[in-house]
């Protein structure tokens, strides 16, 4: 074990010494041994098949920028970006079983399936985790709506259409309530936020995403971020209902020391 | 011995980029990571439900008293991947858990492995960054 922790630590200072750029939203290299991106006879790219997309770890948004090495907060998320830090993140809204929304939907350690509904131009992606929810986008060739025509929803209004010969799938939405966080670490967003995806898969067992968030009223320019998703051949989705039990949120106090939600007394 | 180090290196860069848990709320919040547990005892309850399964042991203390502690475990499904069934553990099994002790201070931890009246170690789905090795991506 301890020749273990040593291996990690030499690994770790190689790490270190990695260029930044090496590790931030590095597209993926396809390999010749691995299968083949499954494709419709149209060409259309199938992202689906005898599996499911097996997100494994919690995503750092800030680690995975593209183009840039840092997120332009404006200084209200800055500041509460380092609250939450301060805080562990505890007021987290997942913590609390709601969904994620928005681009966090594909970096929470639960897997996901995405669905092509060709019969009835749409798409449905299943999350095992977050709250064990779906979102759905509209592949008609409905306009993108104006946000201020919208209800706001956490996953908000998503419309699609595919690129690059059907290899990309690319998704804009709008009209996000502003109950999410845009990421684990408490990076925040208002309900001026609007998102283009873009979903491909460069071989069978890789979903590269990539995401461009666009809030005037949290950050000072739109930023990108990506990173891939690793396909789990077999597997297939499980039930999680993440409200049944969650004594987390029970045993919750905040900052004074006090219960988070109102104890009320038994009469 | 080389081929585990290469696996050690891809674990390490994966983290690197991104923090391998199973959770659905902050580790730190709750658990602290330099306060860690190692219980051997009797399991007097399980709680197979979600967002996290936990299960109960009756542990001796140093007065030679027995306290139930109340471990932390990952959600269902996750365990089911790691190799759990709701047969895995039965009321009255002895195990061993290694994991993290909350940080309030009370009998509740969360637990990173438990070893089973069998022997077999099974990864118990922790939330805490780093908690289980990875061997891909």
């Amino acid at each position: 074990m301890n020749k273990f922790i040593a291996t990690l630590a030499a690994a770790g200072a190689v790490l270190a010494a990695l260029p930044a750029a090496a590790q931030n939203g590095a597209a993926h290299e396809p390999h010749a041994s691995e299968p083949p991106t499954p494709r419709f006879p149209d060409g259309t790219v199938d992202f689906g098949g005898d599996g499911i997309w097996d997100q494994p770890w919690i995503t750092d948004f800030g680690r995975q920028l593209v183009g840039s090495d840092e997120i332009p907060f404006l200084p209200w998320t800055k500041a509460m970006y380092d609250y939450n830090k301060s805080t562990n993140v505890a007021y987290d809204p997942q913590g609390f079983c709601l969904p994620p929304g928005g681009p966090r939907s594909m970096g929470t350690p639960y897997p996901s399936e995405i669905i092509q509904d060709f019969a009835h131009e749409r798409i449905i992606i299943i999350f095992e985790g977050g709250a064990h929810v779906w979102r759905e986008i509209h592949m008609d060739g409905r306009p993108l709506p104006n946000r201020e025509d919208v209800n706001p929803t956490y996953f908000g209004y998503s419309v699609g259409h595919y690129e690059d010969d059907g290899s990309t799938l690319v998704v804009e939405t709008t009209g996000f309530n502003e109950k999410t966080w845009l990421n684990f670490n408490g990076t925040m967003h208002t309900d001026e936020l609007s998102t283009t995806e873009r979903f491909s898969r460069p071989n069978r067992d890789t979903l590269h995403y990539e995401a461009t968030i666009d809030d005037p009223g949290a950050y000072t320019e739109p930023w990108t971020i990506a990173w891939d998703v690793p396909w789990a051949e077999g597997l297939e989705l499980a039930e999680y209902i993440c409200q049944e039990n969650n004594k987390f949120l029970i045993d919750l106090v905040d900052e004074l020391g006090n219960p988070f939600f109102k104890k009320v007394p038994v009469e | 011995m080389r081929m585990r180090f290469t696996v050690a290196i891809a674990s390490v860069v994966a983290l690197g980029s991104s923090v391998p848990v199973l959770a659905h709320h902050s580790f730190a919040a709750e658990f602290d990571s330099d306060n860690p547990i190692d219980l051997t005892g009797t399991v007097t309850k399980i709680e197979w439900m979600n967002p996290h399964t936990f299960i109960y042991i009756d542990v001796e203390n140093e007065q030679g008293k027995y306290e139930n502690w109340a471990l932390e475990m990952g959600s269902p499904n996750g365990l089911m991947r790691r190799g759990w069934t709701r047969n895995t553990l039965k009321v009255g099994d002895v195990v061993s858990v290694t994991g993290s002790r909350a940080r309030d201070g009370t009998l509740k931890g969360n637990a990173r492995a438990v070893m089973l009246a069998s022997g077999e170690r099974l990864f118990s789905g922790s939330s805490q960054p780093g908690a289980e090795p990875q061997e891909s991506n």
